[in-house]
């Protein structure tokens, strides 16, 4: 029993324990040195000194004959060629669609609008057609969404899954006692 | 009449020779690896770490090392010993006492002394 350093005898099992832990943390640190020693020789960390001074230096210079030609790359980027391109495109192109001339950098949103996408921004064609359905079911009886709402004369008439109307406003406590 | 044998030493003998015995914490650290615990423990080990924020801490400290020494100078030798002192000292107090709960249950578990 080594008993060289502490008062009370440790248990040969505490001891194992520990040293099994003591090893586990090695691993755990070791694995952060080799992280971290990969990051600093790749210089994958963003703001180590040196390279961000590189990094600033690519941003700040002026380019030859780059009049911030239509405004100038927002991030200060440059291209392999030397050349600085704005952050929107400015070409102009024509939609196949509708044919209007659109800026390149704009298509994608209006073709999405153009050829309808989804629920918003649909063309004039579908949305008379929606508005001409919610008014005729406003008028039936069976409205399904709003079987308690404040439109009063769908209420009144039988609703579809057939459970008795226990008055406008204070339908929700009297449908209950109905149910159970 | 015998002739004489060539004059060698006689090979000792494989099964008189005695085995060379294992410490029992040698033993113990092969049922830990054998029984896929070292390795559940090494894991859990590692997300505590991350949790506590000490994995963060020691990457600040490899950090300020790699900038002061120059990236291309550091080995992970050197990241290693600036991390252990501190790191075996910040360990959070209740991670180890998980480890340690852990270790002893699975000596426990496995009938050993």
């Amino acid at each position: 029993m080594s008993s060289s350093h502490d008062d009370a005898p440790v248990s040969p099992r505490s001891q194992f324990a520990l040293t099994c832990f003591e090893e586990l943390l090695e691993s755990a640190v070791a694995d952060v040195a080799s992280e971290c020693h990969r990051i600093a020789r790749l210089g994958l960390e963003r703001g180590v000194d040196a390279e961000e001074e590189e990094l600033r230096a690519w941003a700040a210079r002026d380019l030859p004959g780059a009049e911030e030609g239509g405004g100038g790359g927002n991030k200060g980027t440059v291209d392999v060629f030397g050349q600085v391109h704005p952050a929107v495109a400015a070409d102009v192109v024509e939609c196949m669609n509708c044919g209007r001339p659109v800026a390149a950098g704009r298509f994608a949103p209006h073709l999405e609008k153009c050829m309808g996408k989804g629920r918003k921004a649909r063309t004039k064609t579908t949305r008379s057609s929606t508005a001409g359905r919610t008014r005729n079911n406003n008028g039936s009886a069976a409205s399904s969404y709003s079987p308690y709402s404040s439109t009063g004369s769908a209420n009144r008439a039988s609703l579809p899954n057939g459970i008795t109307d226990g008055g406008g406003s204070g339908a929700g406590e009297d449908h209950s006692n109905h149910i159970l | 009449m015998e002739r004489a044998s060539i004059n060698r030493p006689p090979t000792p003998n494989q099964e008189d020779e005695p085995q060379k015995e294992l410490s029992l914490r040698e033993i113990i650290d092969v049922k830990l690896v054998e029984s896929g615990e070292k390795e559940k423990l090494v894991e859990l080990l590692r997300e505590r770490l991350v949790e506590c924020g000490w994995r963060d801490e020691m990457k600040a400290l490899c950090r300020a090392y790699a900038r002061k020494k120059g990236r291309s100078n550091v080995t992970v030798d050197d990241l290693i010993h600036v991390i252990t002192p501190k790191g075996r000292a910040s360990v959070p107090d209740s991670v180890k006492a998980e480890l340690l709960q852990r270790i002893r249950s699975f000596l426990l578990s496995s009938s050993l002394r």
